[in-house]
């Protein structure tokens, strides 16, 4: 053969060589790590986007801490905590999240309710100076707590927001799971396909790893750290854990959580070590309420307070869409149908298994 | 018939078959030496505010190192062994760190708040590997 | 590049039987060893070779991109394209470099395109899948390519002999 298709086949051949030995090496992804809202929060995103993603995940919970923390005195829930019964203006995106938690509020019985402020006030929750408040002291804070005196009006970019005088509103139970919601929209709009928001303890699972295997997620064994109850094979989904272990102090050796239910003013005491909400994504025409992270960080915590009967109703018949994992005090694990095939137990755990249809 | 071809196999055959298995040898050890050193080794990666600090490879350590780390203003005192890595003492204001106690897991992270640094095990065995622990 | 009616009948007749031999070894289930999708033997690598040594490297490289298209459009595949191009280009180029050298025969010749083969073929692979997962198989196919290169030499050379008897070879 000439010489100038044998310097063509060299050429072909390198160029083959070069293509096959840069595939070599799986894709890195862009990964950032950030502490805000009083807890740690990683972003991985691949794709040529996915640091532009993850930097604006880190702007967009800044901007939101700033929006809702209460005290921070500037935010917008300062300002309607110190309403004193009259009207405040706020945003409309805080109006509509303080809409959305009231009516979660009265769906779960009042099991989830933002205007326990003044309640986790008189345990020293906010503060770190945790105590048992006297029984006097709660009593008289318990009628404050009440989400049927919230009134907000939505005026799109605006709203006016209303609570009763002495009330005061506290957004931490839902913070986590909005702004995990903001993210899923921020990996949407940077056409990032792969990605991964960690919010401390709050998930959301973007579409499928490279290889086309699922977000693996492991659910924390309420009674052993280091170890999990099983792991859970996300796509497109949030996952998000309630317990009373995750804080707690001790006094007179007796523990006390931070999960107080609103209608004793004591931290819950129902039978649960943990509640897991999975939920899918919200997608990209804003979805219709009825998921999404949002609704998962309450029901979290108001699942945990409901207890196994009443949780399990209520993923029955309350026409939400979700899935969860309950950790009984009496050693059950139970996991509703829906994760089945996607909840991969972890038999060393020593719990007993049940699927809920 | 435009050139001529020995139909019989020679010398020269085994040649190019040897440089064929050869190549099979060689492409077989670098990735297999290369799924061994990337993916399994446990590390501990310390990070403050968000930025990587330190990097412990735990599968070399032949006995416990201690190393210290600041952030915002407060000190944490870091073990490290093979089996895993705690934090050993902190000034900060809530302990939860040193109350997380030892992570053994890749997955797993140790946080303290008020310094904002962040300690994550990474690696260790593929098939245990998760993306996330929840809880 | 003119080709008499005679060189014009032989490339046709041989872009069919290359055609044949890939339709045929997608009924050896290949597949089962080594998952990789699309993966296939190279059987038409045989008429590859003989039309290197019969008729010369421009018109054996026709009769490879004629078989490739042909076959493509009648998987109605077109990763197949990808595939076939990969592993019959990567081979031709190999065996054209290593018919130079006299002192190999047909099998060392054979190998050294089965190898090559492969390589494109994973090559291939790791386009289609956007990683380089497929490479774990490479030592495997390697080590089999010298036993396919055996084959495909084989038969080859049975074929020149029985061309060589009925004197359409000249």
């Amino acid at each position: 053969m000439t010489r100038k298709m044998k310097r063509a086949a060299l050429a072909l051949a390198a160029a083959l060589l070069c293509g096959a030995l840069s595939g070599c090496g799986a894709e890195e992804p862009a990964v950032t790590e950030t502490f805000a809202m009083d807890t740690v929060m990683r972003f991985t995103a691949y794709g040529k986007n996915g640091q532009a993603a993850a930097d604006a995940a880190d702007r967009e919970v800044r901007r939101l801490e700033a929006l809702l923390d209460r005290t921070d005195g500037d935010s917008e829930v300062s300002r309607v905590n110190s309403g004193a019964g009259a009207p405040v203006t706020v945003s409309g995106e805080t109006g509509r999240l303080i809409q959305s938690a009231r009516t979660f509020s009265e769906d779960t019985g009042g099991a989830f309710d933002i205007t326990i402020a003044p309640v986790m006030d008189a345990w020293g929750f906010t503060t770190d100076e945790k105590h048992v408040p006297d029984r006097g002291t709660l009593d008289s804070l318990l009628p404050l707590v009440d989400s049927g005196t919230i009134a907000v009006e939505d005026r799109g970019d605006t709203a006016q927001v209303t609570i009763g005088e002495g009330q005061s509103i506290d957004l931490g139970g839902i913070a986590k799971g909005y702004a995990s919601e903001r993210i899923e929209a921020i990996f949407r709009e940077q056409g990032v396909a792969s990605a991964l928001a960690y919010l401390g303890g709050n998930v959301y699972a973007h579409g499928e790893k490279p290889d086309g295997a699922p977000w693996r997620v492991a659910v924390q064994d309420p009674q052993d750290t280091d170890s999990c109850t099983g792991v859970l094979s996300l796509r497109d989904a949030y996952a998000i854990t309630s317990g009373g272990y995750q804080r707690y102090f001790e006094q007179d050796g007796q523990t006390y959580h931070h999960i107080i239910d609103p209608a004793t003013g004591y931290p819950a005491d129902s039978g649960l070590l943990s509640v897991t909400i999975v939920a899918p994504a919200v997608g990209p025409d804003g979805g219709d309420g009825l998921t999404g992270g949002t609704m998962a960080d309450a029901f979290s915590t108001a699942l945990f307070v409901m207890g196994e009967e009443r949780a399990i109703d209520f993923w029955r018949r309350s026409g939400y869409e979700f899935d969860m994992v309950l950790v009984t005090a009496d050693g059950r694990l139970l996991v509703t149908d829906g994760l089945e095939k996607k909840f991969e137990r972890n038999e060393d755990a020593g719990y007993i298994y049940e699927i809920i249809r | 018939m435009r050139s001529s071809v020995k139909l019989h196999p020679t010398r020269w055959d085994a040649a190019v078959a040897a440089v064929i298995l050869l190549l099979a040898a060689v492409t077989g050890g670098a990735y297999w030496s290369r799924t061994l050193s990337a993916g399994n080794r446990l590390q501990a990666v310390v990070s403050a505010d968000g930025r990587e600090l330190d990097r412990v490879d735990l599968t070399a350590l032949s006995a416990p190192e201690t190393r210290t780390y600041s952030g915002s203003g407060y000190s944490l005192t870091v073990e490290f062994s093979a089996e895993g890595v705690r934090v050993a003492s902190s000034d900060c204001t809530n302990q939860d760190c040193v109350h997380t106690g030892e992570i053994h897991h890749a997955g797993r992270s140790i946080v303290c708040l008020p310094a904002r640094i962040s300690i994550q095990l990474t690696g260790g065995a593929e098939d245990a590997a998760v993306d996330a622990v929840i809880g | 590049m003119k080709l008499t009616t005679r060189q014009l009948t032989l490339c046709a007749v041989l872009t069919a039987l290359a055609l044949g031999l890939s339709y045929m070894e997608n009924f050896i289930p290949l597949g089962l060893l080594i998952p990789l999708p699309g993966i296939k033997l190279g059987l038409a690598n045989i008429v590859t070779i003989f039309a290197l040594y019969a008729l010369g490297p421009t018109q054996a490289m026709l009769i490879l991109i004629a078989r490739c298209t042909l076959g493509a459009v009648f998987a109605g595949n077109l990763n197949a394209l990808l595939f076939s191009l990969m592993g019959g280009l990567s081979a031709m180029l190999v065996m054209i470099g290593l018919s130079r050298l006299r002192r190999l025969s047909i099998y060392g010749v054979s190998m050294g395109g089965a190898a090559a083969h492969n390589c494109g073929q994973v090559a291939a692979a790791m386009v289609t899948l956007g990683n380089a997962a497929p490479l774990a198989y490479l030592p495997v196919l390697l080590a089999v390519s010298l036993l396919s290169g055996t084959l495909t030499g084989y038969l080859a050379g049975l074929l020149f002999r029985a061309l060589e008897q009925t004197g359409l070879m000249k």
